[in-house]
């Protein structure tokens, strides 16, 4: 029995490879473009691009590849019915007709559909769990704080975002371990989690929330106060004690970034989309 | 009911960087009736090796047998070994989840699929057991109780199943001295009461000396020792080279014993201690 196993995203994974001694600013501007150029992506070839070049990127890095996609385990059976969904369900004018029975139509189109949606959620996926297995806490908010900083001038509380973005993804893991003890609780006196089918274990999920959100709503109240007894009073006036450097990596990234871009922007023009 | 161990080891997150081994080859065999306590420093492994006892963990490597059953054997019945072996949790707060104190201990009965007559009648009887007011309690939500009072009811959730071995996990930790007291009395009862095997894990040496009647050290993933409790504690240099002390009382006698005192050695707890000072005294007196 062990839940967080299989949780990736948030998880800091310390190495001293080029993707890890890359400047924070650097790697989340990356990851940006590269979220922006998949959602524009609509055709196999860039997809496989993409492919080459995460893997590429993850090999670098010296994260196990596997590892790395692990994260996805506990999401495929959501993509699988997705995937179904979009099959039979999705309509086009002027589409092959693969099978038809009352509403239910599995098309070409459909298909096609079924497929980029799930690729964007693979590689969305992907390329976020590896920003954050390649970048420690503290220099992602370091980062995107210097990052946002501009959005100060038309008011906006960056630092506050920020520092909320970081402790949301920290409850990742906190959540997945306080889940892991609460299933457990109930294991020990008589659920049986570990049989029965998908749905029936999906069922026995629900008893679990209640005490989950109760556990989460606490643990808030203790971070505040924490936080008060420490007297933080927001983002105004707060220093940094390192500051951020970009260096030599961080142009070698750049251009990296601007021969896949290029790349893949041409490959996104010249082929014909899937849908 | 006996519990069987056969070169156990474990790993947490296995398969991923950030594994690491918990458990080495650990053997040890728990029979009917006995008492035993566990110690260790802390993340010796005390609670994954706990853990393996009602089918929580499944080992990978190794074997672990409830009364002859293999937990690792697809066929055995997981749902009834978590039944006959309760587990105590650490924190009680993790395991209390239904709104109301009565809701709670009849959780686990009802997933027994007893009658209503028969799921009241547990809950009656686990209140009872250790010391909570049916009346006036069973109804009050959990969050109103004391850390005492939750605790209680979180051993009487785990009673009300009707378990052969009780697993107790550090479960008078935060607890004022009362109220480990209490705890301690309810535990002591129902093991003398009920045969029940028991299986005290603590960081306190006190209690586990006042406890239990033989002890098992565990040190980094490893059985250290396995023996009756006062043959633990006469190897207190070793206990001390792991990070654990001997109980407070063992040392006060010690140090008696060292100023000139006629006391015996390997002193456990007070009762002992009491009776071997007065007879000092005694003797003393008896001189003059």
């Amino acid at each position: 029995m062990e839940l967080t196993k299989n949780i990736t995203l948030g998880v800091y994974l310390p190495g001293k490879s080029s993707i890890h001694n890359l400047d924070p600013r650097t790697k989340i501007i990356t990851a940006t473009i590269m979220i922006v150029l998949l959602l524009i992506s609509r055709s196999y070839a860039a997809f496989a691009l993409s492919a080459l070049f995460t893997g590429f990127l993850i090999t670098l890095s010296g994260v196990p590849a596997g590892y790395a996609m692990r994260g996805l385990k506990p999401m495929l059976p959501v993509l699988a019915i997705m995937w179904v969904f979009q099959l039979f369900l999705f309509k086009a004018p002027d589409t092959t007709v693969y099978f038809h029975w009352w509403i239910f139509e599995a098309t070409a189109a459909g298909l096609h559909m079924g497929n980029l949606i799930i690729l964007r959620v693979l590689f969305l996926f992907t390329v976020t769990t590896f920003l954050t297995l390649t970048t420690s806490v503290v220099s992602l908010t370091d980062g995107l704080e210097n990052l946002l900083k501009p959005l100060r001038a038309i008011g906006i509380p960056s630092q506050e975002l920020v520092m909320t973005l970081v402790i949301a993804l920290r409850f990742v893991l906190i959540l997945a371990e306080e889940l892991e003890k609460i299933i457990k609780a109930q294991m020990a006196r008589g659920v049986a989690f570990d049989r029965g089918n998908f749905i029936q274990k999906t069922r026995k999920i629900f008893p679990v929330f209640l005490p989950l959100f109760i556990g989460a709503f606490k643990r808030a109240e203790e971070l505040i106060v924490a936080m008060d007894a420490r007297s933080y009073t927001g983002g105004k006036g707060r220093t940094k004690m390192k500051t951020l450097h970009m260096g030599r990596v961080d142009l070698g990234a750049a251009a990296v970034m601007i021969v896949y871009g290029g790349m893949l922007i041409y490959i996104i023009i010249s082929t014909e989309p899937m849908i | 009911m006996s519990i069987e161990v056969v070169n156990l080891s474990h790993s947490y997150k296995e398969g991923t960087p950030f594994e690491k081994q918990v458990l080495f080859e650990i053997n040890l065999s728990i029979g009917e009736g006995e008492f035993v306590g566990i110690i260790g420093p802390t993340r010796s492994g005390k609670t994954t090796l706990a853990q393996h006892f009602n089918a929580l963990h499944i080992p990978r490597r190794g074997k672990v047998l409830i009364d002859g059953l293999d937990t690792k054997d697809k066929r055995a019945d997981l749902v009834k070994i978590r039944h006959r072996v309760g587990y105590v949790f650490q924190n009680p707060e993790y395991q209390l989840f239904a709104p109301t104190v009565g809701e709670d201990i009849a959780f686990g009965p009802l997933n027994q699929k007893l009658s209503r007559e028969e799921v009241e009648g547990r809950v009656r009887e686990a209140m009872a057991q250790v010391g909570l007011d049916y009346r006036a309690l069973r109804d009050r939500d959990i969050f109103a109780l004391s850390g005492g009072q939750k605790r209680r009811a979180a051993i009487a959730g785990v009673l009300a199943c009707k378990p052969g071995v009780l697993v107790l996990d550090d479960i008078t930790a935060g607890l004022d001295p009362r109220g480990r007291e209490e705890i301690l009395s309810v535990i002591k009862e129902l093991h003398h009461r009920r045969n029940l095997t028991t299986i005290f894990i603590s960081n306190s040496m006190d209690e586990v000396a006042a406890m239990a009647e033989r002890i098992i050290v565990i040190d980094r993933g490893r059985v250290i020792m396995d023996d009756p409790t006062r043959k633990v504690f006469a190897r207190f240099k070793e206990l001390r080279d792991i990070g654990l002390e001997l109980p407070e009382v063992t040392v006060l006698i010690d140090r008696l014993r060292t100023a000139g005192f006629n006391l015996p050695a390997g002193v456990l707890n007070i009762s002992e201690a009491l009776t071997s000072i007065s007879a000092a005294l005694r003797e003393l007196e008896a001189r003059k």
